[in-house]
């Protein structure tokens, strides 16, 4: 087989390059790193300032309320303050997230049932945070209500109790299947079609153009050295990404397998996917624009880091053809899920199917002229 | 003219991109075992051709066969049965000269065995043995030359095809390059097809040459035909300060003169017996009233052959902008 040939060719001049490789590793780790810590999946430590002008004891319930969140959740910290204005300057000043206000008749209002009402002035450019602390403050009031409300008039207050289904997941953890998908993206974006076009950009591309090499033999040996060497990047990615985590894998060698099954076909569908868009290209920095462009169009709505079912319907239909979403999908089951083969059959037929009608479409597109 | 087989037939081959004709109705055929030059300037359609000759690119119209195969219907049975260095250099910085060479044999299904008696040959015959697992990064241009042109002949191709193979290097370089070519000509009874655009690789090495420009073949045959067509055997050429108007008349008059070509300040005059005519030739020229800087007798060459039949001569300073893409080891002195 000529293509033997092709990979070989492509695997001396990758092993002579390793900074490339070292880079691809350390990037997505790098990202996970960070994201990992920035945002938490909770929000905490939000400074939220507090102005209680009510003595009466609903005020001082709801205050034992907030005192509890800022000890449990903390999703914020309290600042009192007794100057309503001041508090308010200090959310447009950005020294606090929010101001709460208790009016002086506020128990009194719940008291004789004439709507009792807070003030909550938050800095709704920042959207999650407000959006965090209108859900603690709402749900420190409920809770006095509740306490002091008889039960025959309020039915729908039942208690919940929460149960996981799976082993819990640390906000970190849940990113790694998301970043094992970027290292994927990576390597395919500096092998495979990527040395093809920058084979032409040289001018060496003659060379082997003028040989008997067939568009297949061409176009599979650089998709099988692209494969190889993504592979290799992902599965260290993948690696550091449950050592630096913690993830706990006990599925042994049938997980590991399935694992290692899903990064091969990810990798293979992508690398075909860009010979297709690629195949013609004559500049490198044609690769790097469609790159960053195609790792956001394919990465953010994988459902790597937000949840696909809160996407809208247009974005969700996108998901459906995404193959990052469904590697995503099968790689979360099998991490976190400890499921086997069964349960990712659908995503493991979609890779496949898409693999082989990209190929086909690469090889029968590429272009064996100049 | 030759009663060999044909190793290549072109009949009324044109390329066109766009509105540009860069080969227009070419024609010729080159015998099998013949070596077979493409002389011409810049942009005279050297490389267009070679490309369509070796798969490469498509013709706009026109028919090409390589080695009994046409290129357009069978590419594949073309690239069997030949080898093609191109204008620039194409091996692999990282890699090694062997695995260049070795890559390449594999890319024809060369077994190994052969393979490796085969390299271990030609690297030894372009004196890169000593530098054989050496990466390409670190060769000179005239190494990578010679190792390209020894890749191309691990499979023993029928023809040979080489792009202004001493393009960029100096001339002892291109010797080299040039003994080189004819060693392994002499042992595979190889058909060469070299494109170039210095006159004195042309004469030194080809049976047969045809010039062209602007895509046109003006002339074709062997190098002492070609410079049979032109007459007077020797020119003497006369860098002036100045030309009157009727100059070229007067001097066509003087009996040993055949031809007179006026370029700028500098006439040509093509004429019988140089050396002993030059004085009478200079006191002649004094009378019409022309003042002479320097006077230079040569003999005939391609060049004047071309100048003849353009008016124009290939110009040294319109030599190649080498592409800055062919690597380490070219020499930078290049204009
Ligand atoms: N791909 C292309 N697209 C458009 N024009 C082209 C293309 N390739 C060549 N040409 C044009 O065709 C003409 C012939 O080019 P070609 O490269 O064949 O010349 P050449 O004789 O090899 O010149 P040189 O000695 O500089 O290598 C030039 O005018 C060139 O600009
Ligand atoms: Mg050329």
């Amino acid at each position: 087989m000529k293509a033997i040939a092709v990979i070989d060719r492509d695997l001396r001049r990758f092993r002579r390059n390793p900074v490339i490789i070292a880079m691809s590793v350390i990037m997505p780790i790098v990202y996970l790193i960070i994201l990992g810590n920035s945002f938490q999946g909770k929000i905490k430590g939000i400074p939220l300032a507090v102005v209680n002008y009510d003595s009466g004891q609903y005020a001082r319930r709801l205050m034992e309320n907030l005192r509890a969140v800022e000890a449990g959740p903390r999703t914020f910290f309290i600042v009192n303050l007794n100057d309503q204005k001041a508090a308010v300057n200090g959310v447009r000043e950005g020294r606090y997230k929010g101001a709460l206000i208790i009016p002086p008749d506020f128990s009194k209002r719940i008291i004789l049932t004439t709507r009792p009402e807070l003030g909550l002035f938050t800095d709704n450019t920042d959207a999650i945070s407000s959006g965090a602390l209108n859900e603690a403050v709402s749900g420190a009031l409920r809770e006095i209500k509740s306490g002091y409300t008889p039960i025959r008039e309020n039915p729908s207050e039942v208690y919940l109790r929460g149960e996981d289904l799976y082993r819990k997941v640390d906000y970190d953890q849940s990113l790694v299947p998301g970043v094992v998908i970027m290292a994927i993206f990576m390597g395919t974006m500096i092998t495979g079609v990527f040395n093809l076009v920058m084979d032409r950009f040289l001018g060496v591309d003659e060379s082997y153009l003028l040989t008997p090499l067939t568009k297949g033999d061409i176009v599979t040996g650089l998709v099988v050295s692209g494969l190889f060497i993504t592979t290799l990047l992902a599965l260290m990615v993948f690696v550091l990404g449950v050592l630096i985590t913690g993830i706990p894998l006990s599925g042994g060698i049938g997980q590991c397998g399935a694992i290692f099954m899903v990064i091969v076909l990810t990798t293979l569908g992508l690398l075909s996917m860009m010979f297709i868009f690629l195949g013609r290209a004559n500049h490198p920095r044609i690769v790097g624009i469609f790159s960053g462009f195609m790792n956001v169009i394919l990465f953010f709505p994988s459902g790597a880091v937000y949840p696909i079912a809160s996407f809208p319907g247009w974005l969700k239909t996108f998901a459906r053809i995404n193959p990052e979403a469904y590697a995503v999908d099968a790689l979360k089951a099998l991490i976190f899920k400890g499921v086997r083969f069964h349960a990712i059959i659908g995503d493991i037929a979609f890779l496949t199917l898409f693999t082989l009608i990209t190929m086909t479409i690469a090889i029968m597109t590429f272009k064996r002229t100049l | 003219m030759t009663e060999k087989p044909l190793a290549i037939e072109v009949s009324n081959l044109t390329k066109r991109f766009g509105a540009l004709t860069a080969v227009d109705n070419v024609s010729f055929n080159v015998s099998s075992g013949e070596f077979f030059g493409f002389l011409g300037p810049n942009g005279a359609g050297k490389t267009t051709l070679i490309r369509m000759l070796t798969t490469l690119l498509r013709p706009t119209e026109g028919r090409a066969v390589v080695a009994s195969h046409d290129v357009e219907k069978e590419p594949g049975a073309v690239r069997y049965s030949i080898g093609v260095v191109p204008q620039a250099m194409t091996s692999d910085l990282d890699l090694t000269g062997w695995e260049n060479m070795d890559i390449y044999g594999r890319f024809y299904g060369i077994p190994k065995k052969q393979r490796r008696e085969r390299i271990a040959y030609l690297l030894e015959t372009v004196g890169l043995s000593a530098r054989a697992h050496d990466l390409v990064a670190t060769y000179s241009g005239g190494m990578r030359r010679r190792l390209e042109i020894a890749r191309v002949l691990v499979h023993r191709p029928a023809i040979l095809f080489l792009d202004e193979p001493t393009l960029g290097l100096d001339p002892q370089s291109r010797r080299v390059v040039w003994e080189f070519i004819q060693k392994s000509r002499g042992e595979d009874s190889l058909t060469i097809f070299l494109t170039t655009h210095y006159m004195d690789e042309a004469e030194a090495l080809c049976d047969r040459v045809a010039i062209i420009d602007y895509g046109r073949i003006i002339a074709i045959g062997s190098p002492d035909e070609l410079k049979a067509q032109v007459p007077g055997n020797d020119i003497i050429i006369l860098t002036t300060k100045g030309i009157p108007p009727d100059t070229e008349a007067r001097i066509k008059v003087i009996p040993y003169v055949h031809n007179v070509k006026i370029e700028g300040d500098v006439i040509r005059v093509y004429v019988d017996k140089g050396a002993q005519n030059v004085a009478d030739l200079i006191e002649k020229v004094k009378i019409i009233g022309v003042s002479i800087e320097a006077v230079e007798i040569h003999r005939q060459s391609l060049e004047d052959v071309f100048i003849h039949y353009t008016g124009r001569s290939i110009r040294e300073e319109e030599a190649k902008k080498v592409s800055f893409l062919v690597g380490a080891g070219v020499p930078s002195k290049l204009r």
